[in-house]
């Protein structure tokens, strides 16, 4: 391309910016956010202010606030933080749908013991303030405000811009007046002088044609001006919305290592004990079983006793078809054959087996590794024996879809609800979930429904 | 013969009780866990109880427990403990207060059914059952003082172990009773034990030497 054509080409640029869309969507971005970056900061400060207001200036007259103003100042924190996730969680989507800035989010925040870090699980008080996303979002949301400033800023440039352009259009409609009436000169606003009588006055239509250049010229440089300020912010959102750092994600590596070690070490120590109680035990009664009877039939005894061998070796037959049963079920427990088939019919199998009725639904286009379809397939195989337990249910609805990349599993009943967290199948489960760094979510109000969902991404 | 069994699961606890009935013995009571086990003894009295090891509530020892509290409490009562597996730790512990009316077996061995009785009888009698598995898990920890033995010896000392008298081992192994009194003589100078006249001493002493007690 020769320079002329490159001068056209950066010509054309400059002036079709205003109208992309990616300086419409930028300014979509500063506008929308704006509420957030003002309220988070006004919020807490705010909140700060009553508690020192309430505190008073004497506080030798009242001992007890120097107990509860901590107290007030850290539960302030505290919320603080945790609101600080959900609303960080806001930007993010707001500069995925608007920035085209993809930036995955955080992981779920878990107490020690791998349940999600909600009031009532134990433990969730700590992981709340030692959450390194919070603060990072929290860092965020203070930084934001003097960046929302520039950003409202630069929503100026494109307000008064536009505004700027459109008064040679409606001078003609407000300045008829007849001859000889004296009309102060209206005032021009642009970034350089936004208050008050604004940058400049005109009194006159050519005067107008001064504001309408200025605009022009605001309106061009508009989407300059926000893209400088997002992409402070896009900047900010990468750093301090994302993932944690490379050291928390050792951390929780290291935490959810040991989470598989550990249920991997029960998962056998499980095996051992079905095959001590189950197998073991029949093959054992077998051989005494036939020990007998051979004894019975033994040629150098008395004659033997027919009805009592045929006894003994009837319980021997029941044993081993027993004991046969008994391997087939630890086998499948171990690794279901059906789920090389594909989880969807590894689930429908599943289902078809249930004591209360299920419905299920599959929608499951990309096959997950073969480590997550066997965490799904046993979740769910968990989550329907609890229910068929505890529930007292009429009906079950399983559903397992891809969502992005993750694969999503709800299990819902109609019954008591009233599923307990802290239960040892529950936070077993939820280990094992949070080992592919996937995620449980249960509600279970006291007389039901009890509705679980469980990401988990597709590949691990 | 008079006894208790101890087994949690109930199929085993059937089958030991008909087998033992069969033979002419009595079962006074067949319970579940160790707390009824040594409820059961006291009230019953019996020579001689066979104790599974894993019993609720933990299903790790408790048989184990059980029977070394019997052994306290009734050190003339005979305890034979059968279990799936066989741990030295196990077979130390129980064998640590004296060999005499102990037996320490692997289920298994209920299917050679005369075998099994005839070790429950050696038992009640103040006598000892020890699994060849027991054996020779006891012999391999202590491998100097028994690496001095020929292999012929090593047999005669683990049938020896397991509570044979020199009739039994010269049966089982194929030897005339003399010439296993020999054996048995020169297993006692490698392990610098001192001669004595009394079969269950000697297998005693042999048990104490293997560091079981």
């Amino acid at each position: 391309m020769d320079q002329a054509g490159q001068s056209r080409a950066i010509g054309r640029r400059v002036l079709t910016a205003p109208l992309s869309g990616r300086a419409r969507r930028e300014a979509v971005f500063a506008l929308a956010s704006l509420p957030i970056g003002f309220g988070f900061l006004g919020l807490a400060l705010g909140g700060a202010f009553a508690i020192a207001t309430a505190a008073g200036p004497a506080p030798d007259s009242a001992p007890w606030t120097a107990i509860w103003i901590p107290v007030a100042a850290l539960l302030l924190l505290i919320l603080a933080v945790a609101a600080a996730r959900p609303l960080g969680g806001v930007i993010r989507g707001l500069a995925a749908r608007l920035l085209d800035e993809k930036v995955s989010a955080p992981t779920a925040l878990l107490t020690r013991s791998g349940l999600p870090a909600r009031p009532g699980n134990p433990g969730w008080l700590a992981a709340q303030l030692t959450d390194g996303s919070g603060w990072r979002a929290t860092a965020y949301l203070l930084l934001k405000f003097p960046v929302a400033l520039l950003e409202l800023y630069a929503i100026a440039w494109w307000a008064t811009g536009i505004a700027d352009v459109t008064y040679p259009f409606w001078w003609g409609l407000m300045r008829n007046h007849p001859p000889g009436v004296h009309l102060s000169p209206v005032p021009v606003f642009t970034p350089f002088g936004l208050s008050g009588t604004g940058t400049f006055q005109v009194a006159t239509f050519p005067g107008t044609l001064a504001a309408l250049a200025a605009g022009a010229g605001m309106v061009l440089a508009a989407p300059w001006v926000t893209r400088a300020v997002v992409s402070v912010d896009r900047w900010l959102i990468r750093v301090l919305l994302g993932p944690r750092t490379m050291a928390q994600r050792v951390r929780d590596l290291e935490q959810t290592r040991a989470m598989a070690v550990n249920d991997s070490a029960a998962v056998l120590r499980q095996v051992e004990r079905n095959l001590h109680d189950g197998a073991q035990i029949r093959l054992a009664t077998l051989a005494m079983n036939l020990g007998m009877a051979r004894e019975k039939l033994d040629p150098d005894g008395a004659p033997a006793d027919l009805v009592a061998v045929r006894e003994l070796v009837d319980a021997a037959h029941q044993s081993a078809k027993d004991a046969l049963g008994e391997l087939r079920e630890l086998a499948r427990g171990i690794h279901p054959p059906v789920l090389d088939n594909g989880l969807a019919d590894a689930l429908a199998t599943l289902v078809a087996g249930s004591a209360i009725p299920v419905t299920l639904t599959t929608s499951i286009a990309r096959r997950p590794s073969a480590a997550i379809e066997s965490i799904a397939y046993f979740c769910v195989a968990e989550l329907l024996a609890n229910a068929v337990k505890h529930s007292g249910a009429d009906t079950i609805t399983v559903d397992a879809s891809e969502q992005g990349p993750a694969l999503r599993l709800t299990v819902n009943d109609d019954g008591r609800g009233g599923a307990d967290p802290r239960g040892s199948g529950l936070t077993g489960l939820s280990e094992r979930i949070s080992t592919v760094d996937g995620h449980m979510e249960l509600s279970s109000p006291a007389g039901g429904p009890t509705r679980i969902r469980i990401d988990l991404p597709l590949q691990a | 013969m008079r006894v208790v069994i101890a087994e949690d699961a109930a199929m085993m606890r059937e089958g030991l009780s008909r087998l033992l009935t069969d033979r002419g013995h009595e079962v006074c009571a067949a319970v579940g866990d160790g707390d009824a086990l040594l409820a059961a003894v006291a009230e019953h009295r019996p020579e001689v109880t066979v104790v599974d090891i894993r019993m609720p509530p933990t299903h790790t020892d408790e048989g184990l427990r059980a029977a070394l509290e019997l052994r306290r409490r009734h050190p003339g009562t005979g305890v034979l403990v059968f279990s799936q597996y066989i741990e030295t730790r196990y077979a130390s512990e129980l064998l640590a207060g004296g060999a005499a009316g102990v037996g320490y077996l692997l289920k298994d061995r209920v299917a050679d059914v005369a075998e099994f009785a005839e070790a429950l009888v050696r038992v009640a009698a103040g006598g000892t059952a020890l699994d060849p598995e027991v054996v020779s898990q006891l012999l391999a920890g202590r491998q100097p003082g028994v690496a001095a033995l020929t292999a012929r010896e090593r047999d005669v000392l683990t049938l020896m172990a397991e509570g044979r008298s020199n009739a039994g081992i010269g049966r089982a192994i194929f030897l005339s009773t003399g010439a296993v009194e020999k054996h048995v003589a020169s297993i006692f100078g490698k392990l610098g034990l001192p001669p004595s006249e009394n079969d269950n001493r000697r297998v005693l002493a042999v048990l104490r030497y293997l560091g079981a007690c």
